[in-house]
């Protein structure tokens, strides 16, 4: 508390007037209709050309194919020893099949666009003081689904409040 | 986890800030197109550049260089400009909406203030900006812009205390 937090108080009840819809409008447009040679935001780079060596990319070929045979023997490994293991009542590989194609998850995206800090406040029933961070941000969760290729991605906003004790000095 | 803003955050971050910049921008041309002609060049600048989408303060320091810029380029409207800023008794449009008859002689307050400090004032009252922020936006000392916001504030504080006696 200072001087002024009555009067800062009154300051932040008085509310910016909201721009016309005509700019949200024209920024939203511009945001997806950005010229062919101007790198987009929330795209990486493109990254710089590389010559081709023939004879690296060969061999990178061929390191391919060989994991892929690897890998492949790999995968087959547990399915052979399936049987052993499967113990269940002969109703459980019939569930399985019923059951829809379940999604997993692709990604998550956090991104924080503010973050503030408050100062010191005194938080109720303490006789300490805290320093109180905020920070805003829009998490993202993404799942696909590997069978079709359907993905579902939902979005959504957060506000965390962060209080740090402050020891005194 | 990823921090690639996709275009859904960055039109949330818009929505967000739009009028906070659009106040702002207003302390450069009182008129509300150029203040919104001034924001959308700006934003879209700063997204074509990647920035990160938190940096806050390096889209406000966008703001201002773009408003600065539109200023030097047309000198008989920056006089003009400046005209009004100085005080002048022209009509413009509210900065605030649905403010009360009280709000609207602490709007006119702030109207009043030196551009300086009101900037200050603007960038740490309705855009929540750190005085760390703040310097950096405008080239100068936190203690400067600290000392600027109180002197902002000491301002309003005398100036309406007439005003709150006679009513």
């Amino acid at each position: 508390m200072n001087e002024f937090s009555d009067l800062e108080g009154e300051l932040r009840g008085l509310r910016p007037a909201a721009p016309s819809a005509d700019l949200t409008t024209r920024v939203e447009r511009a945001l997806t209709e950005a010229p062919a040679n101007v790198a987009t935001a929330g795209v990486l780079p493109r990254p710089r050309a590389v010559p081709v060596h023939w004879l690296g990319l060969g061999v990178g070929l061929a390191a391919a194919a060989a994991f892929l045979i690897l890998a492949r023997v790999s995968v087959e490994k547990p399915a052979k020893q399936q049987p052993t293991v499967a113990v269940a009542p002969s109703t459980a590989p019939e569930i399985e099949t019923t059951l829809p194609r379940t999604l997993v998850p692709d990604g998550v995206t956090r991104v924080v666009y503010h973050t503030s800090d408050d100062g010191l406040v005194f938080p109720r029933n303490s006789e300490e003081p805290v320093r109180r961070l905020r920070s805003r941000s829009r998490e993202t969760l993404q799942w696909k689904d590997p069978g079709t290729g359907a993905s579902l991605r939902v979005s959504y906003p957060t506000e965390e409040v962060e209080l740090i004790p402050v020891s005194g000095q | 986890m990823e921090n690639v803003a996709t275009h859904e955050d960055w039109k949330n971050c818009f929505a967000e800030a739009a009028p906070g910049l659009v106040l702002f921008a207003r302390q450069f041309v009182r008129s509300v197109a150029d203040a919104e002609d001034i924001v959308q060049e700006a934003f879209v600048k700063f997204w074509r550049k990647q920035h990160p989408i938190e940096n806050r303060a390096l889209l406000f320091a966008t703001v201002r260089t773009t408003a600065l810029d539109l200023l030097r380029r047309d000198a008989r409207r920056a006089r003009r400009e400046a005209d009004v800023v100085a005080g002048s008794e022209q009509s413009v449009a509210p900065q605030f909406d649905g403010a009360s008859e009280s709000q609207q002689a602490l709007a006119g307050a702030v109207d009043r203030l030196p551009a300086e400090q009101r900037e200050v004032l603007v960038m740490k009252i309705w855009n929540e900006l750190t005085f760390a922020e703040i310097a950096s936006i405008l080239g100068i000392s936190q203690n400067t812009a600290a000392s600027r916001y109180r002197y902002a504030l000491a301002a309003l504080k005398k100036n309406l205390i007439p005003h709150e006696r006679v009513f």
